[in-house]
């Protein structure tokens, strides 16, 4: 998380996007662990773990859309050597998301 | 040896397109044949059935060209698989719902020429080696372009792609995060591993052909540690010792990457 906000502090874009992505997955993967979601170290899955937190009020928002557009633009980055495009979000935004998110799974892991 | 025969053991070699003549109507509609018989013989029921949405849904896209793709059209699936496809439209079917991780690739018929074109290497690859699923005529006639032409994936691609891969697990590496690093670290050395065969006139297969590939042409040290990486979980510093061995090698390219691979 600190080296996504790193990057995004540095303008690195496409650095910023890749941390961010492991940020939010290792965040859902701590969730869904504690609240016995299977993830099977799946993409799919994890987007799907997203809205399941969600709806169980574990998470304040639905966090799958921005996983999945991680996700995409991550895997555009990696094989095509695109840009990353975040639409009408901007990277601050999906750090203040992902963010929530990692501190909501360290609450739960203290507890 | 029959012209079907002939698909089955298209060798993973410069030219071997070529010889298969794709341009002969009869070898075309064989290898539709044998793309259909690989269809039926490599999927379970689950992604048989994504398989059967994601055409369905292109067909309704109004897409020319739909190509299962990837490890699943070699028959070569593992736990940590994609289900690639490659689509031609100008409008990319919806899969997000679809209960697996999909990579799909879908490319207005311009696009799909200027990535042949390019050397990209997904895109050959589904030439060369993925089903169709159903097909307008665009990639007949990209084989054909293939064949004629001797066209040949860009190794260079490749190699900018495996750089800044490595580069990027090898910090991911120092972060502490075993599942991200692991993940990583398995992408990046098959973008080198691709490098590295491209640029031995190898076409690169399936990523669990990787390994046996790489041996072959002498790189068994990287073929063992990309068959780590995607049978078992190595340890972190494991994974660090193989990602620093892949970038010296694709950092001493100019400096003659056989001699110091072997």
């Amino acid at each position: 998380m600190t080296k996504a906000q790193d990057e995004a502090s540095a303008g690195d874009l496409r650095d910023a996007v890749q941390w961010s992505f492991a940020s939010l997955e290792a965040a859902i993967d701590a969730l869904a662990e504690k609240h016995g979601i299977a993830i099977e170290e799946k993409h799919w899955r994890r987007a799907g773990a997203a809205a399941e937190l969600h709806q169980n009020g574990v998470l304040p928002k639905d966090l799958s859309d921005l996983h999945e557009l991680l996700n995409e633009e991550r895997k555009g980055m990696f094989y095509e050597g695109e840009d990353p495009d975040l639409g009408d979000l901007t990277i601050e935004d999906a750090l203040i998301e992902i963010e929530t998110a990692v501190e909501t799974a360290e609450a739960e892991a203290e507890r | 040896m029959t012209t079907g025969e002939s698909w089955a053991s298209l060798a993973p070699r410069r030219g071997a397109l070529t010889s298969l003549e794709p341009a002969s109507p009869r070898a075309w509609s064989d290898r539709l044949l044998f793309d259909r018989e690989r269809v039926s013989r490599y999927q379970s029921t689950q992604v048989a059935e994504i398989t059967e949405a994601v055409q369905r849904r292109a067909r309704a896209a109004g897409a020319s060209a739909a190509i299962l793709s990837g490890s699943t059209a070699r028959g070569r699936r593992t736990g940590v698989s994609d289900l690639d496809y490659q689509i031609v439209g100008r409008t990319p079917p919806e899969v997000r719902d679809l209960p697996e991780d999909i990579d799909l690739y879908a490319d207005a018929p311009e696009r799909f020429w200027a990535k042949l074109r390019d050397g990209d290497d997904f895109t050959h690859w589904s030439v060369w080696y993925g089903c169709v699923l159903f097909d307008s005529g665009i990639v007949r006639d990209a084989a054909r372009w293939i064949a004629e032409h001797d066209a040949w994936p860009d190794p260079e691609r490749k190699l900018r792609q495996a750089h800044h891969a490595l580069d990027f697990a090898a910090r991911m590496a120092e972060s502490g995060d075993y599942g991200a690093t692991l993940e990583q670290a398995r992408g990046a050395l098959s973008l080198a591993a691709r490098w590295l065969l491209l640029s031995r006139d190898v076409f690169p297969l399936a990523r669990d052909e990787l390994p046996e590939q790489l041996t072959e042409v002498g790189l068994a040290e990287l073929g063992r540690v990309l068959h780590r990486c995607i049978h078992e979980r190595p340890s972190e510093r494991d994974l660090r010792e193989a990602l620093a061995q892949a970038r010296l090698i694709t950092e001493a390219k100019r400096s003659g990457p056989r001699r110091l691979a072997a």
